[in-house]
């Protein structure tokens, strides 16, 4: 089962309706399960729901064998955590699919990591779907205790 | 604002629903003895924080519906009023901005840590509460360099 997920905040018709129109073409093997938000498009090959509780999201991705989404860090840090082959494609601020085109520098810094694919278009769709059955990956080795003990300094200062 | 050992501090923790909040949820760490509340924007992860403490959803909101932006600004007027708290910690975006500023006007001290999506600059959330942010950290090295009063430690994810 491969899990789409485009997040909560604004529609993402163009990439919906492209990957039901790659299923049409028979270039996809498997089922998918979809969460696709405020998206006014509905597909017709595969199952969507609008929104999922956390839990159920994490448990979602957990149980996927691969999953595409737009290029939204809360995605990225689930399929990162779960070793899952992710490929995003970028929301665009030009289709009103986001308030500016941030998702693409996160998909391109994640794809030079190593971490995931990413396709910056519908039509380079097809291609990194074909690539994520056989991706693999690297794993991420930053962690939060960096953070949370500059932070801790910082409110232990406020009680001096 | 220098507060006693013996008054406990309230942290507000205040994230948008998705991405921002799954990066403030993996600092649990920094504050587990303080008294916390969180602020976020949509019910589906009000279950999930309601277990950690007492939880506001003040709905969706981004600069291109001002309507939207002005009810969800009177919802946290209102939580912030209500719970006065000491410290603002926030990733972004809308919503943690403005209870960002709302918190500095009551006196609170801001800790800002920009969303890692942010890859080449600090976000436009980010580059308003920077002006008031008593901590600001980035989670790039190479943006932390373009700005003053920004720091990087390192990364959530």
């Amino acid at each position: 089962m491969i899990f789409l997920t485009v997040g909560t905040q604004f529609p993402f018709d163009r990439f919906v309706r492209a990957v039901d129109n790659i299923f049409d073409q028979g270039l996809i093997d498997e089922e998918i399960f979809a969460q696709i938000g405020e998206t006014s498009y509905k597909p017709h090959n595969f199952e969507s729901v609008a929104s999922l509780e956390k839990r159920d999201f994490d448990e979602r991705v957990k149980k996927a064998s691969s999953v595409i989404s737009h290029a939204g860090v809360g995605t990225i840090t689930v399929a990162l955590k779960n070793n899952k082959p992710l490929l995003v494609m970028p929301r665009m601020k030009r289709y009103k699919e986001h308030v500016n085109d941030h998702q693409v520098a996160t998909a391109k810094k994640f794809q030079e990591l190593g971490h995931i694919l990413a396709a910056y278009d519908v039509k380079d769709l097809p291609d990194g779907i074909r690539k994520l059955k056989n991706f693999i990956p690297r794993k991420r080795k930053a962690s939060p205790v960096a953070i949370t003990e500059r932070i801790r300094h910082f409110l232990n200062s406020l009680q001096d | 604002m220098v507060l006693s050992k013996n008054i406990k501090m309230k942290i507000c923790l205040t994230a948008s629903a998705g991405g921002h909040l799954t990066e403030l949820l993996k600092l649990a760490d920094s504050w587990q003895q303080y008294e916390v509340f969180y602020v976020s924007t949509a019910n589906m992860v009000a279950k999930k924080l309601k277990q950690y403490g007492p939880t506001y959803v003040v709905g969706e909101c981004n600069r291109e519906h001002l309507l939207q932006v002005i009810l969800v600004l009177v919802r946290c007027i209102r939580v912030i009023l209500h719970e006065r708290p000491n410290v603002v910690i926030s990733t972004g975006a809308a919503v943690g901005c403005i209870m960002c500023f709302l918190g500095k006007l009551l006196g609170a001290k801001v800790v800002w840590v920009d969303s890692i999506a942010n890859v080449g600059w600090v976000s436009l959330s980010g580059r308003m509460v920077r002006h008031i942010a008593d901590l600001f950290l980035v989670q790039w090295p190479e943006i932390a360099e373009q700005y003053s009063n920004v720091e990087y430690v390192g990364a959530v994810i």
